[in-house]
């Protein structure tokens, strides 16, 4: 985990730079809904979501950065209930991925029905 | 603090306008425990127990009440560096209501919540969520281990190894009460008719037996793994701090060879070649020569 700027300034969410679609990037503020915030099982859940696609996939809390294909970083957020964060993905199916991470924080990671 | 809950239409919802038939009582204050003592006439000890971590699973029948005790995961949080804790609850079942104690509230949220038609029930979705969330936290174990083994590769710090043998311990802790959930499902099997229990409730109470005791040979082998690999780990820790010397030696004594000559030739006495004016350009090319030799000696002994 690092601390610093959540992503770099001169990329525009949602575009493709230069007509190179490896280099999309796209951001998304979501709130963790869920009661004990972000522990464990929520962590591995995003883990497990984020893998599936090729983006490289930020969450940021704050000035704190954690790859959210990285258990360890994530986990090490310590994300209580209420807070909101910045997603960050950069890749070729980066809406993709920002879509499907953020439809998991508004289920509130599959733990309520 | 109290939370009033109803058990209504197959579901614990939270109502706190009137008195429902679910209590829960999260980190209960001092007015809060007199009350389940004195009119609740809740063993004090077993409230205590209720709230301790370090107590084991246990049933207990008194005679306006059972009383349940059994362990669960501790949500985790990052100041815990990689340790999952367990933590205890209690359940109070009265014929009109359940007294729920514990430290921190109960979610009543998921599958295993959606269609409850008892009391009884009720008890046994609690615990069978433990095991669930005993599973659940098993894998992010599983997942954590691997991430430290990843950094564990390239490290040569015990930061690592540290978060490492805090898993091993959690695992120990889970394995733990993992067992003495066991025992409690066994005890309540046992005190069906007691308890209440419907036939449909002792094929569940079968069910979790069955979860239970594959959630523990999961977390057998986890700890066994890691137990077992872990000298291994330590070895590549100790393994990627040896190249790292032996790297700095390598530059070290490529350094200490050519200084060696320079030095000879800036001695403040008659030096051979003073006055000649390739001099300088022969010492650089003898200082060369010996890094040179360096590598080749190197190369020669395949260090």
């Amino acid at each position: 985990m690092v601390s610093g700027d959540a992503y770099q300034e001169d990329e525009v969410p949602g575009q493709v730079k230069g007509g190179d679609m490896a280099r999309r990037s796209e951001t998304r503020k979501v709130t963790v809904a869920h009661a004990p915030g972000l522990h464990a099982r929520p962590c591995l859940a995003i883990v497990n979501t984020v893998r599936r696609f090729q983006s490289e996939v930020t969450i940021c809390n704050g000035d704190k950065v954690a790859n959210a294909a990285e258990i360890l970083e994530i986990m090490s957020l310590g994300v209580p209930q209420g807070t909101e964060v910045t997603l960050h993905a950069k890749g070729p199916d980066a809406l993709e991925a920002i879509d499907t991470l953020e439809k998991l924080f508004v289920d509130n990671f599959g733990f309520e029905s | 603090m109290l939370h009033q809950m109803e058990l209504v239409n197959g579901k614990v919802t939270r109502n706190d306008q009137s008195i429902g038939n679910v209590h829960v009582y999260v980190n209960p204050d001092e007015q809060e425990r007199r009350y389940l003592i004195d009119t609740l006439k809740i063993d004090e000890h077993t409230l205590t127990s209720a709230l301790d971590p370090d107590e084991l699973a246990r049933l207990e029948s008194e005679p306006e009440h059972v009383a349940i005790i059994y362990k669960r995961p501790r949500n985790y949080s990052s100041e815990e560096e990689f340790v999952f804790r367990v933590a205890s609850t209690g359940l109070f079942l009265f014929a009109d209501k359940l007294v729920i104690v514990a430290d921190d509230m109960p979610l009543f949220q998921g599958k295993a919540f959606a269609k409850i038609t008892s009391l009884q029930e009720l008890v046994l979705r609690n615990i069978y969520s433990s095991i669930f969330h005993f599973v659940e936290h098993l894998k992010v174990i599983n997942a954590v281990s691997e991430s430290l083994e990843d950094q564990i590769a390239a490290s040569m710090q015990n930061k690592y190894l540290l978060n490492l043998f805090g898993l091993e311990k959690s695992l120990v802790y889970y394995l733990n009460a993992i067992n003495t959930n066991a025992k409690l499902i066994e005890r309540l099997k046992h005190s069906a008719l007691k308890i209440g229990f419907s036939a449909e409730n002792l094929e569940f109470i079968e069910d979790m037996l069955i979860e239970n005791s594959q959630c523990y040979e999961q977390a057998e082998i986890y700890s066994n793994i890691l137990t077992s690999m872990m000298d291994a780990r330590v070895s590549i820790v100790n393994n990627n701090l040896n190249w790292l010397m032996k790297t700095l030696t390598t530059i070290t004594i490529a350094i200490m060879l050519p200084t060696f000559v320079v030095s000879l030739f800036s001695m403040n006495v008659a030096i051979p070649g003073e006055n000649n004016p390739l001099m300088f350009w022969i010492i650089i090319v003898l200082a060369s020569l010996s890094v040179l030799a360096v590598r080749l000696v190197w190369w020669w002994k395949q260090w």
